[in-house]
């Protein structure tokens, strides 16, 4: 099936390329870590046959878009799609220059996860493959089967494919991972469920490791800041010191500037080397924007950025 | 009675409530002297850093003061503030900030009495809390 | 040669953390690093993969005071920080990192000596344990030594089944076995055995590079843009390599004020050379573009550590490239490096 999708997205690729419709593509290589891919940017026809379409489509390739110039297609999963729409939102981008292929991801499989379940690190572990929506781990010895929501990255459970348009191309069909927002979400009420107190202990607990790799911004498509706030010294709103009050409010204030062009692909916490469940914070700040304002970022590409609309009347039960 | 006396870091706009802040002080109104106010010239130039700056030097509370919706000096100032400062609320009561040690209120620049009422409602709220030890190690 | 019991071991780390505060990998914080031991968790004794973070967070911390200073009578007066820190054991370590906190060294000695790492690095005894599991993407053998190599460590244990294979490879570390009940006298099936476990792992290296082949083409291609925008092209700067890295050792120094302007104190932290601002200067920043950045990362290990200190400035531990966020490969890039041509040889025999 795989195959199939994987022959029918280099054929269309070459076509685009030897019509000259497109200059560059960027999608998703072999990559050499097991279960991973890698980006990768093809100009040349004969390079068409490196790319594939498997479980382990990651990146969001859309973070790589904006260095490069001309006419770009991007492979890209729902979520990535969002995150280009977002970037055209913000005027990094123009929609004109840029295709975009779409591709069916069942969910990523969130490797950290399947280590955790099998106490097995990647490399100890033979295949990985979806069967129906239960994922088959096998190993040597044995095997075990998950379902989506213990294996797949929390940001995928609640995605929606539906009323995304912006697609040029679509490769197979693109249908919803689990259309259940409650599965993605139950990490996050258990959250709501603590106290203020229990909470704040949660996020210092997890900052502590934090060592400001700052994987998680640069990974980012949406943070595209020429200068981030943590590069200002004076004033100093955030210490380059990995202290982790400081960590913390790096975290915090980064998720409210990307606060309404956010996706909620799951990439920055996939990336975190340390392990920092962001998820936990990108999804209930989706929440938060779609809740307070009935915003979802790069769903129009003509929508103004959520940061610069407004209602006349809005949110007025929050101010005293 | 064993409250303590909150430090309040609150953001005033220039053309609104800062005036109205002048009015209360040029009127001889009592108000809880808690607050330390730093001048901006509009609230939207409030940003969730100086917020979360605030609250990791010990402010016991931060107050966002701007036009009233539809009055901005600069048009649409407060109309980014009010989202902006919507989602900043929201989103540090989900990490596990009190709600009341953020907030916001619209204070126009004749509105003295109300700035007043304001601060002293403010100040309450954060002496039924405890101090801020949220960025204590 | 010796031997203890696995068993047995809780007693040593027992009256080793008597004098030294005992490292241990443990995954507690929610990733693998080196922990003070607990007193009780013992499972690095039977799954020994090599951590994340790198050892080198216990002589060069993330974030480390230098020193502070009080504003006084005009001036400032230095408050030193603590020379003699804590004595610390580091228990487990691969042989690819202790071989990095080998070649690290040799910075922190060169024209100024740290004190700042040399204390920390003197009150230190490395018990290194050799890899029985290497990951599918290390590469140490490439680099001259291999998974159970002992030549850094103080002490080298090697599993053997129900026991450790103990060699005490410097007076440091027959120093703190003096007095270690339950050694006993190894067998030579006990030495054979270890033989095995080693060339095992030896053997279950798989990742290659050709050291020699790079030293010739690395300075013929330093100017090959083409092939560095291309290999750069997936990079997005971030630091998790570096930081990641058990021989990279960059550091950023700031000073913080206290709010009341009565002192502060000065700091440093781990810095790294993909990010963006790191050559950022008032009048320019030489490595503005990213391909200029990779092309350092890789110079940096593999052509101008050797030049300088005549040691490649990597030891194949495989984290940058399990770590990756993009998939970056350095083996990858260094087996892929173009031959140059021979004028550009040439012109570089004419040049040096």
């Amino acid at each position: 099936m795989t195959e199939d999708l994987e022959q029918k997205l280099r054929d269309e690729v070459r076509t685009l390329l030897e019509k000259g419709k497109i200059e560059h593509v960027i999608g998703y290589g072999e990559g050499s870590l097991k279960f991973a891919t890698t980006p990768i940017m093809i100009s040349d026809q004969a390079d068409v046959d490196r790319l594939v379409i498997n479980p382990f489509i990651h990146n969001n390739l859309s973070v790589l878009l904006p260095e490069v110039s001309g006419k770009v297609a991007v492979v890209a999963k729902v979520c990535d799609a969002r995150s280009i729409i977002s970037l055209v939102q913000n005027k990094q981008v123009a929609r004109e220059n840029v295709f975009i292929i779409g591709v069916p991801c069942n969910g990523i499989v969130d490797v950290a996860k399947v280590e955790k379940l099998t106490g097995l690190d990647r490399d100890e572990i033979d295949a990985v493959t979806w069967k129906d929506d239960r994922l088959v781990v096998t190993f040597a010895g044995g095997s075990k089967e998950f379902s989506a929501p213990e294996v797949a990255l929390d940001s995928c459970l609640d995605c929606d494919c539906s009323g995304f348009k912006e697609f040029d191309l679509v490769i197979g069909e693109i249908t919803p991972v689990a259309a259940n927002k409650e599965l993605s979400r139950v990490r996050i009420k258990e959250m709501e469920a603590m106290t203020p107190a229990q909470r704040w202990e949660f996020w210092k607990n997890e900052f502590s490791r934090c060592i400001r790799c700052y994987a998680c911004r640069q990974i980012c498509p949406v943070c595209f800041c020429e200068r981030c706030f943590v590069e200002e010294t004076e004033p100093l709103w955030v210490s380059p010191l990995p202290r982790w009050q400081d960590n913390l409010i790096f975290q915090a204030v980064r998720m409210m500037h990307v606060a309404g062009r956010c996706t909620d692909c799951g990439e920055c916490q996939r990336a975190c080397p340390v392990n920092i469940p962001l998820g936990l914070l990108t999804g209930k700040m989706e929440d938060i924007v779609d809740e307070l304002f009935d915003y979802r970022a790069g769903m129009d590409k003509d929508a103004a950025p959520l940061m610069a609309a407004y209602e006349p009347e809005e949110a007025e039960d929050l101010m005293r | 009675m064993d409250t303590f006396e909150p430090k309040i870091v609150a953001f005033c706009c220039n053309w609104c409530s800062y005036a109205g802040a002048d009015l209360a002080g040029t009127s001889r109104m009592q108000y809880p002297p808690n607050i330390r106010i730093i001048r901006v010239m509009c609230s939207g130039r409030v940003n969730p850093s100086f917020v979360l700056k605030a609250l990791s030097v010990g402010a016991d509370g931060v107050l966002v003061l701007g036009c009233h919706p539809g009055d901005c000096h600069y048009l649409t100032g407060n109309y980014r503030t009010r989202r902006r400062m919507a989602i900043t609320k929201k989103f540090l009561e989900y990490m596990g900030v009190e709600p009341e040690r953020v907030q916001v209120s619209w204070c126009s620049a004749s509105e003295g009495s109300r700035f007043a009422e304001v601060v002293s409602a403010v100040t309450d709220d954060l002496k039924q809390l405890s101090p801020n030890r949220l960025f204590n190690d | 040669m010796k031997k203890i019991k696995k068993q047995n071991v809780a007693g040593l780390l027992e009256k080793w953390q008597k004098e030294f505060t005992v490292f241990v990998p443990s995954k507690a914080s929610g990733v693998l690093q080196m922990a003070a031991w607990d007193g009780e968790n013992l499972s690095f004794l039977e799954r020994n993969r090599n951590t994340a973070i790198p050892p080198k967070a216990n002589f060069l911390p993330t974030m480390q005071k230098m020193f502070g200073f009080r504003k006084e009578e005009g001036g400032y007066v230095l408050e030193p920080t603590d020379e003699d820190p804590p004595k610390q054991l580091l228990f487990g370590i691969h042989p690819c990192d202790a071989r990095a906190i080998s070649i690290i060294d040799m910075v922190f000695k060169d024209a100024y000596e740290d004190k700042y790492y040399l204390s920390r690095r003197q009150n230190t005894v490395l018990v290194g344990m050799a890899c029985t599991s290497p990951y599918d993407n290390c590469f140490c053998t490439s680099l001259g030594f291999g998974p159970a190599d002992a030549t850094d460590v103080d002490i080298m244990l090697t599993d053997i089944g129900d026991s450790f294979l103990l060699e005490q490879v410097t007076d440091k570390g027959k120093g703190v076995l003096a007095g270690a009940k339950d050694l006993v006298e190894a067998t030579q099936a006990d030495e054979k055995k270890a033989k095995e476990v080693k060339e095992s792992a030896k053997a279950a290296v798989s990742t290659k590079i050709d050291t020699k082949e790079i030293s010739k083409r690395l300075p013929l291609v330093f100017d090959d843009k083409k092939f560095w925008e291309e290999i750069a092209a997936k990079c997005v700067s971030c630091g998790i390599c570096t930081f990641l890295c058990p021989t990279c050792y960059c550091f950023d120094i700031s000073d913080e004020m206290l709010r009341d302007g009565s002192g502060g104190a000065r700091y440093r932290n781990w810095d790294c050379c993909s990010f963006a601002v790191y050559t950022k200067m008032p009048a320019e920043n030489p490595r503005e573009e990213k391909w200029r950045r990779v092309r350092q990362k890789v110079y940096h290990k593999y052509a101008f550590y050797p030049e300088l200190f005549g040691v490649i400035g990597c030891t194949g531990c495989g984290r940058c490239i399990r770590q990756c966020p993009v998939n970056w490969d350095i083996t990858q890039t260094l087996n892929s490096l173009p031959e140059g041509t021979a004028a550009k040889a040439e012109e570089k025999q004419k040049t040096s």
